[in-house]
């Protein structure tokens, strides 16, 4: 489960996050909405601690993201907007060397990889280096080596940029069977149509702040639209976040 | 400790895959052992040929004007060819080093006793002509000299009043400390070689980990930031070493295996234990080396960026090293704490075969480590700021 409250974060003058709270469950999918530049990266950065905020707190499973890093670290697999590969190494040598960092290894560690490179259908390039990777094939080696220690909390920053039409679907569908799983997924997008889709719980974002949160039809009742795109622009005031 | 463990194994597993860090410390090696031997082959010869062994070939237009002089020149090793036709443009475009005519008034001159005109035509801006000039102008003075005191006991007086001086040189250069000129040259070769060794490896561990976009995932990992940039610097060693290794036997071929004598004349050695110990006095520098080279690539965006940056530390860290190839100075204690001068100093007291010692080996090391822990520290200190994500 992740908490934030009442978060804060800035860059010289620029205000990245000004004040943003939300909880994300488990078993839940949560989706972060909000167009380019609302706070979305930030807000998971501060959250997956790489960036410490101003004012304000985070936590995982009840982990202070400042106070206890590692302990937040363990407990969460994430996928962020980078997420280059070692291309001289293979994908298993890719997954194997996040795992053995989380401190796992010999059979447990390999079980764990052959069993991500089955579930990701990923047997046929297993075994090659990584270089000339297609952005597929390397999602999927990132989200492996991204969930290897088997983390109960999972934060995805934009997973379906740069991917066809089949990688989403299966992307889809796999961020559903974590959510099965009983895992907390934590997810960013800008696109409004893939957010409905799949989250159980909205949070839209715009210029640092919350500006609604629900579920799909908690946002429709309470924007009083009939469709959730209608809502998108009636919480954040424009309709700029529909710009693609 | 483990996890030390488990990133410095993945990066050197990572770069020995690496054509470029494969090349940077296998290649390396042999560029400056190579560059020193051909500069000694090439300066040698020329410098240290000694013409009074050698045959001068002096062109020479109306020898035979003055037969006399033709034969003391001849008496001296100079063989007497014909001038070319144009002697000037044959200097100027170094056909030849230089021309000697005499003049058709010469035989008239030198009979009344009147000054006998020659000319030496040469370009002494042409460093492979100054020997010969220089020892056909002694031949010529010698002559002059020659001729002078007859003339002067022919009228009785005693040869003696033009000599108010009596010049000697004494000069105590040993052939090796001659060669040792560029001998001194090493000192800088090898900081060159120990930056250059694992500069790749930093490189792609550092500023290329950012430019793939593989650093934001690696650092959610449950290291510690110093984990992160301690186990890129060990990484590094590994290949630093091996260079130095290999640049070290490569000497070792070239001075002692190659037979360079038969090129420069003068005995030159560099015996295995002088080798052994230039390697020991090396290794705290290629720890500094590394150190420098993670603080300064932890500021870059982009391989690219990091490769211009790293180009220039060898020579500023070569810079005091250099100047010690031209004006050697006398080691002392306060020099031994200057990382990387100490150490140009004491190497090349070893080459000069003069006693070491111990403590000047230990301050050195010592100031480098210090040095060393102080630059690894500060690059910790970068991994911990959130910055370390973008560079700068």
């Amino acid at each position: 489960m992740i908490e934030v409250s009442h978060l804060r974060k800035t860059f010289g003058k620029v205000i990245a996050v000004d004040d943003v709270s939300f909880r994300a469950e488990n078993g839940q999918i949560t989706g972060l909405l909000g167009p380019n530049g609302a706070g979305k990266t930030t807000t998971l950065r501060v959250l997956y601690t790489i960036m410490k905020p101003d004012s304000g707190a985070a936590t995982v499973d009840g982990y202070d993201v400042l106070r206890s890093p590692l302990e937040v670290q363990r407990r969460m697999g994430v996928l962020p907007d980078a997420h280059g590969l070692y291309p001289r190494l293979t994908a298993r040598e890719n997954i194997r060397y996040y795992g053995r960092l989380h401190g796992m290894g010999g059979a447990a560690l390999e079980d764990k990889i052959d069993y991500l490179v089955k579930i990701l259908e990923m047997d046929d390039s297993s075994d090659r280096r990584t270089e000339g990777f297609s952005s597929g094939q390397t999602m999927k080696v990132a989200i492996a080596r991204a969930l290897v220690h088997d983390p109960a909390n999972v934060l995805l920053d934009e997973p379906t940029n740069g991917l066809d039409v089949m990688s989403t679907r299966s992307m889809r569908t796999f961020i559903r069977r974590l959510r099965d799983e009983g895992k907390c997924v934590l997810f960013s997008s800008h696109i409004m149509q893939e957010v409905s889709a799949l989250c159980d719980h909205i949070v839209v974002i715009n210029r640092g702040l919350v500006a609604a949160s629900g579920s799909a039809e908690s946002l429709k009742r309470e924007t009083g639209q009939e469709n959730l795109e209608d809502a998108f622009v009636a919480a954040i005031g424009s309709e700029e976040g529909l710009q693609r | 400790m483990k996890r030390l463990w488990v990133i410095f194994s993945k990066e050197v597993t990572d770069n020995l895959r690496d054509k470029r860090s494969i090349t940077s410390a296998l290649i390396t090696p042999l560029i400056t052992p190579l560059f020193l031997v051909a500069l000694i082959i090439v300066m040698g010869q020329t410098l240290f040929a000694d013409p009074e062994e050698q045959v001068v070939r002096l062109p020479v237009r109306g020898a035979e004007n003055a037969p006399g002089l033709i034969t003391f020149l001849k008496q001296n090793n100079v063989q007497i060819v014909d001038a070319p036709a144009d002697p000037e443009s044959a200097a100027r475009t170094g056909d030849v080093d230089l021309v000697l005519v005499i003049e058709d008034g010469y035989g008239k001159a030198f009979e009344a006793g009147e000054p006998a005109p020659v000319q030496l035509i040469a370009d002494s801006s042409r460093q492979s002509a100054i020997r010969s000039i220089s020892y056909i102008e002694q031949l010529l003075r010698q002559y002059a000299n020659t001729i002078a005191v007859l003339r002067l006991q022919a009228r009785g007086v005693n040869p003696q009043v033009i000599s108010p001086l009596s010049v000697a040189n004494v000069d105590v250069a040993t052939p090796q400390s001659q060669a040792l000129i560029f001998l001194n040259m090493m000192p800088f070769l090898m900081l060159m070689v120990i930056f250059t060794g694992a500069m790749y490896v930093i490189i792609d561990t550092t500023a290329g980990e950012r430019e793939r976009g593989s650093l934001e995932p690696l650092l959610i990992n449950p290291a510690t930031r110093a984990e992160f940039a301690l186990g890129k610097l060990l990484a590094s060693l590994p290949f630093g070493i091996v260079t130095l290794i290999m640049t070290m036997a490569t000497y070792y071929l070239a001075f002692n295996v190659f037979p360079l004598e038969e090129f420069v004349n003068i005995p030159m050695r560099l015996d295995l234990g002088a080798l052994v110990a230039i390697f020991l006095l090396s290794l705290p520098i290629v720890l500094l080396a590394s150190a420098l080279q993670l603080l300064v690539a932890s500021f870059t965006r982009s391989f690219k960026e990091a490769q211009t940056y790293l180009g220039f530390l060898p020579l500023v860290a070569g810079f005091p090293s250099a100047f010690l190839a031209f004006l050697p100075v006398k080691a002392s204690t306060g020099m031994m704490l200057i990382p990387t001068f100490g150490q140009a100093i004491l190497i090349n007291q070893m080459m000069r075969g003069e006693p070491v010692l111990a403590t000047n080996l230990w301050i050195s090391s010592a100031a480098t480590l210090v040095l060393a822990v102080v630059v690894i520290g500060l690059s910790i200190w970068l991994y911990r700021r959130e910055q370390i994500l973008f560079g700068r």
